[in-house]
């Protein structure tokens, strides 16, 4: 394998210090900052989502091409994790070279191989490449898309092999650790937490020192540290591409609080969805327990911290921290009244702090590089960066992370490439099914914790879902009640109850049966949940409404006073015509028609009777020439 | 309502559904996974969700029996389990099919419509949400977000995840299945999931 052998060993502080000298400078060329003699290197995305475009049969492929070239044993492919920029997988990078390869298959591995390392050319109709508004062609680093981030969360993600223990500990892994251990107080950490100003990734954005504060000095001779890795939020997986890209930054930061708190077991939640997430960082925690980084007397200091996985079992309410609590006692996950804070009844009521994946991979950076630099980026009240998944109508789908402060119109246009088949921009939903939909108009607002409230829409774990003209805003609305009437524990009667009327009175509108009055109710109701709900899934179930009220009034009227669906979504609203010049005469939407209402002979324009039309749609679906017209 | 009353009718639907014997007719194996599951992570209840998983992941769905061996073993009532398992959404007491579809329903999957995707299964193959096709081969699911929302719309099938799908792609995809599952073998293959 090259110069990075196993450690099957403990590792102890001489030989870590060792480690980061030998391979620092072949993992600073990897993340493409200033680096010397650093050897040629493949590294290939193997990422949950480049795997499912068959990356690691790429990343064989380059194996047996290199093996079977002039170059065998000389250069590596390196498995890596998530690089961020799903839509162009798999990736592929030459390092020290930068030259990134999109969408590259086995053929294109073995063009890599032939042309850019053995005869020294670059594939360009492979390269990744972006066409600024100068005309200049930016490659490598320099695309938009990666230009434009700080990544300090993700800074392994893409960078390291998430399997080899050695190749974090020469990005500085475990240095943090050794600090706390050796060095600093808890004390000094907990302030060095609080000058940061770093706030809870995975919502709600508490601050993160005074919380470890609370759990040092709740009484009690037992405590627990827990990861939130749920991610519940449909759109957000940024926790899922952590765990998988760089999971010892999780263990660091969790081992780190132990210390802190004085806790010595700890726990991470993943959801069952995320099965590489989980055998990833299973892998890690062998390893880590292997190094002699987890387990006794850790690194010699005294110290002993264990962490064990707890799969989740398909229960978005469990993402909310008291329900995963209960979750991880073996109970069904039902959220309890705060106070009191699982900071002082927890876990088996024991203290307990419980921050989410993103919040952990923060840690460590901030006790290295310090509190001011990380409270230096972001705006005056959210610091640092945030981690967002682009998904929806985008043409860079993938995650980034920027600078808090950045601003809507900068991720989507700049790094996200802006919005594909010719499209416009209509908004974007954050938050999940908490949170709401940012408007067009309000792109240019500094993204941060407040300003997104005062939009009506919240963080929420940084899900970023794009939407162009044809997503119809109360069809969302009523997708995200659907979830949440789905989803609520059914524990308290404004959410369990409340959801479900407000989830009709959608249907109602959706279908054209609704009155001018039931926008009112609708109003009336959500603020009535979000004041009386148990938890934060109730309290923030109407933002979905509520905030496309605010913003998309019209759209709404549109429907109830005219029967109307402008972005053309809502069936029952949509009158279906079909266009002579493109009707072929096949018949098909004639045998799709449910309700008998097509009628014409083969060969020939067919009709719809708009008497017997029920507007499902079947006709347009099964159309092989686009003639079915629906307005 | 009592909890009797509710352990009879859980037990009712869960046999009438499954056609499980009703008494504790329980496989010596499945027994054998359970205590040896439970031998090697000493501890209290709080492992009744993990050697739920475990024996999920063996049988692919939970017959009531096997929840009240489980319940036993635990010190708990099995209604206690019950709760537990009808609570979350990943546990199921009904079999599963070989292929275990699960379609995104997440949102950046419903932007890019995902609608057709289950549109394409059941034309495809006939099934439903929640179905089964009779050969149980595939059972058809609706699950929010796979953390795979850069390639919606998309599907898992099994534990493989599947994306940027079309109406045709999800058509070539299950025939493809179904074509594998029916070459080496013929008959009974699909039976034993
Ligand atoms: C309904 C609901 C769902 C939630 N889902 C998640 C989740 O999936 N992941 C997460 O980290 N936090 C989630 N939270 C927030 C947690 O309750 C908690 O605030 C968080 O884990 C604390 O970690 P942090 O301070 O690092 O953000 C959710 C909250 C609510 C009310
Ligand atoms: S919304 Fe479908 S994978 Fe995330």
């Amino acid at each position: 394998m090259g110069e990075i052998a196993p450690a099957s060993a403990p590792l102890d502080r001489k030989t870590l210090a060792e480690l980061r000298l030998r391979l620092a400078d072949t993992l600073r060329a990897r993340a493409g900052e200033p680096a010397t003699g650093a050897p040629r290197e493949l590294l290939v995305c193997a990422g949950g989502a480049c795997i499912s475009c068959h990356s690691v049969a790429v990343a064989d492929e380059l194996e047996r091409a290199l093996a079977a070239s002039s170059l065998a044993g000389r250069v590596r492919v390196v498995r890596v994790g998530c690089m961020g920029l799903c839509e162009a997988g798999p990736l592929v990078v030459v390092s020290p070279d930068g030259v990134y390869y999109q969408k590259v298959d086995r053929e294109g591995a073995r063009r890599i191989v032939a042309e850019h390392l053995i005869a020294g050319r670059v594939v360009s109709d492979l390269e990744l490449a972006w066409d600024a508004p100068d005309g200049r062609r930016l490659t490598g680093h320099e695309v938009p898309f990666f230009a434009q981030q700080v990544k300090i969360a993700l800074r392994n993600c893409g960078v390291i092999d998430p399997a080899a223990i050695e190749e974090y500990a020469a990005r500085d892994g475990y240095l943090a650790l050794e600090r706390v251990l050796f060095e600093l107080s808890p004390d000094e950490v907990i302030d060095a937490l609080k000058s940061s100003g770093l706030r809870g990734r995975g919502g709600a954005g508490f601050p993160s020192g005074m919380k470890w504060q609370f759990v040092r000095e709740a009484p009690g001779d037992e405590k627990f540290v827990v990861c939130n890795g749920d991610e519940g939020d449909p759109g957000a997986f940024m926790d899922r591409s952590l765990l998988e890209g760089d999971p010892h930054s999780i263990i660091e930061g969790m081992a780190i609080a132990g210390r802190v708190t004085g806790a010595s077991r700890g726990f991470v939640y993943v959801r069952a969805e995320y099965p590489l997430a989980i055998e990833r960082l299973d892998n890690a925690l062998t390893a880590a327990r292997r190094a002699g980084l987890l387990g006794e007397d850790i690194l010699g200091s005294g110290f002993g911290f264990d962490i064990e996985i707890r799969i989740g079992a398909g229960a978005f309410v469990c993402g909310e921290e008291t329900a995963l609590l209960r979750s991880i006692e073996g109970k069904r996950g039902t959220p309890q009244p705060r106070p009191p804070f699982p900071a002082q009844h927890g876990l088996w009521d024991k203290p307990t702090l419980i921050n989410n994946v993103e919040t952990w991979a923060s840690v460590a950076p901030i006790l290295l590089r310090g509190p001011q630099w990380f409270a230096a980026i972001g705006t005056r009240r959210s610091k640092g960066t945030k981690v967002f998944a682009l998904a929806g109508a985008i043409r860079n789908t993938g995650l980034v992370e920027v600078p808090m402060g950045i601003s809507l119109r900068t991720i989507v246009e700049e790094i996200g490439g802006g919005i594909p088949s010719g499209r416009s921009f209509k908004a974007a939903q954050s938050g999940g099914p908490s949170g709401g939909c940012i408007p067009a108009a309000a792109a240019d607002v500094a993204i941060d914790y407040e300003s997104l409230q005062e939009l009506g829409s919240i963080m929420g774990s940084g899900g970023l879902i794009i939407l162009d003209d044809r997503t119809c805003m109360v069809e969302l609305a009523r997708f995200f009640l659907e979830f949440l009437v789905e989803e609520s524990c059914g524990k308290c009667p404004p959410c369990r109850i409340g959801t479900r009327v407000m989830l009709n009175l959608l249907e109602r509108i959706t279908k054209g049966e609704a009155v001018p009055a039931d926008l009112d109710t609708l109003e009336a109701l959500g603020r009535h949940i979000q004041r009386t709900s148990l938890c934060g899934l109730g309290q923030t179930a109407p933002n979905a409404v509520l905030s496309t009220l605010r913003h998309f009034r019209a759209e709404y009227d549109a429907h109830v006073l005219e029967g109307r669906c402008p972005a053309g979504q809502c069936k029952a609203l949509l009158t279906y015509t079909i266009l002579a010049e493109p009707c072929s005469g096949c018949a098909l939407c004639a045998k799709a028609c449910p309700s008998g209402a097509i009628t014409g002979e083969i060969k020939h324009l067919h009709v719809i009777d708009q008497e017997l039309c029920i507007h499902c749609g079947a006709c347009l679906s099964v159309c092989p020439t686009d003639a079915v017209e629906a307005v | 309502m009592s909890t009797r009353n509710e352990l009879a009718r859980a037990n009712a639907a869960v046999e009438t559904r499954t056609g499980e014997p009703p008494e504790d007719a329980v496989a010596p194996a499945t027994l054998a996974l359970i205590d040896t599951y439970l031998r090697d992570h000493p501890g209290g209840t709080e492992r009744l969700i993990p050697v739920l998983h475990r024996v999920q992941e063996e049988l692919g769905y939970l017959p009531f029996p096997v929840i009240k061996a489980i319940a036993e073993r635990l010190g708990i009532s099995p209604i206690q389990a019950y709760g537990v398992v009808s609570f979350y959404h990943f546990f199921t007491t009904t079999p599963r099919g070989r292929y275990q579809l699960k379609v995104c329903m997440g949102t950046a999957c419903f932007v890019r419509n995902a609608n057709s995707v289950l549109e394409a299964v059941r034309d495809t193959i006939g099934l439903e949400v929640g179905g089964v096709t009779e050969d149980r081969l595939f059972s058809l699911e609706q699950v929010r977000c796979l953390g795979a929302c850069g390639l919606a719309p998309a599907m898992m099938v099994n534990s493989e995840v599947h994306g940027h799908l079309t109406r045709n792609g999800v058509r070539k995809l299950l025939l493809g299945l179904r074509a594998k599952a029916r070459k080496p073998h013929t008959g009974g293959e699909g039976d034993n999931g």
